[in-house]
């Protein structure tokens, strides 16, 4: 089981990230709202794993997700979009993503996805 | 033609024969002694170790045939490919996302799409692959990023296992839209015409993430009454389908009493 941060603009992708991630035993250590809170979240919390939305207001989840693994290159962050942006999938790969999901998901897909990278 | 065993399904009963599988047909033994052509199949469907196939100008006879699986991927990649359907070749990659989480190992197979009846097939050499019609849940014509070229590809959502999976369909653009067409055509009782309010539109997507009653309830601060009606218009529309009735209980004396004896004496 995680200590997980979870990184979305909208409460409540961020409060079903958290129902969702909270069944499958895992601890729900922070949340951040956009990009550049993730960052310092991530340094202040040391999370063994990042859920980031793409597409957020001031630094989106890309730059957020290279400002994370240039800070800790062991970082492991799961990208979170919506359908249709699959496309920034290997952008997201190329800058250090270790998992990507799709919005809308299913919980048990996204608990294997979690379980699958922290393992890892 | 070579002959394999097969079991055929005859008046009611599973009955093992042989049947030969041809290059333009196929033949079932006795006690059914028919050859059939793959292009008189108007419909195909699968089922664990099975196939069920229609054919005859009018669709009406049907032939359920089980056999191991190696005699009906042969079978099946004879009848896609040669019978009455809407048939085009094509690159297809199914499924692509499974449950919202994006396979990262998924490829591009070169092979072929039959649309029939109650399915639409995909086939290659290695892999063949039916989405059942009533199982779409969503067409659209989008592009994807494929070797650095944004190009157009027809996405298909469907259910399968009880998981949301899309796959990706590319071939020219003018075949596209006409299989975009064809498959939005197929798929129109599923379309959602109905307005649905930002707070119906949330519990759907809980309902699709897998939260159950209690987890919506707490999530958008909805007491049960609320949801409940929330939940009826959902079933109104035909978007949801009730999968159990929960119980809430109050205890009756006898209840009360067996309580109250516990409490005197506790049982470990």
């Amino acid at each position: 089981m995680g200590r997980i941060l979870i990184v979305d603009d909208t409460m409540f992708m961020r409060t079903l990230l958290k129902n969702i991630l909270f069944s499958g035993g895992h601890d729900i250590v922070g949340e951040a709202a956009d990009g550049a809170e993730a960052l310092a979240r991530y340094q202040e919390l040391k999370p063994d794993l990042v859920t980031m939305d793409v597409v957020m207001p001031k630094v989106n989840g890309i730059e957020a997700l290279k400002a994370i693994k240039a800070a800790d290159p062991a970082a492991k962050v799961i990208m979170c979009t919506a359908v249709g942006q699959e496309q920034m999938v290997k952008l997201a790969v190329k800058s250090g993503a270790r998992g990507y999901i799709v919005k809308p998901f299913q919980a048990p897909k996204v608990l294997e996805e979690v379980k699958s990278v922290l393992s890892a | 033609m070579k002959s394999v065993p097969i079991k055929v399904e005859h008046e009611g009963k599973w009955v093992p024969t042989t049947m030969g599988i041809g290059e333009d047909r196929f033949r079932i033994d006795a006690p059914l002694n028919t050859e059939i052509f793959y292009k008189s199949v108007v419909d195909l469907d699968e089922k664990k170790n099975q196939v069920v196939i229609t054919a005859g100008a009018e669709g009406k006879t049907v032939y359920r045939v089980a056999s191991v699986e190696k005699v009906l991927s042969v079978l099946k990649k004879f009848i896609i490919m040669q019978a009455s359907a809407y048939r085009l070749n094509a690159y297809f990659m199914s499924p692509a996302v499974r449950g919202g989480v994006l396979i990262q190992d998924a490829r591009w197979d070169k092979g072929a799409i039959a649309v029939m009846k109650t399915g639409i097939w995909f086939v290659s050499q290695e892999k063949q692959v039916c989405i059942p019609i009533g199982d779409v849940a969503g067409i659209e014509l989008t592009s994807r990023e494929i070797q650095e070229k944004d190009l157009n590809v027809v996405k298909i959502d469907h259910l399968s296992e009880n998981e949301v999976v899309t796959s990706f369909v590319l071939c020219p653009m003018t075949t596209l839209q006409v299989l975009y067409n064809f498959l939005k055509e197929a798929t129109r009782d599923s379309e959602v015409n109905e307005e649905i309010d930002p707070l119906t539109g949330q519990v759907a997507m809980l309902v699709y993430s897998g939260m159950d009653s209690s987890a919506i309830e707490n999530m958008l601060k909805l007491s049960h009454k609320d949801l409940d009606a929330i939940y009826d218009r959902l079933l109104d529309i035909g978007l949801a389908e009730v999968l159990y009735v929960r119980k809430e209980v109050q205890l009756t004396p006898k209840g009360v009493r067996y309580i109250s004896d516990a409490v005197k004496s506790p049982i470990n």
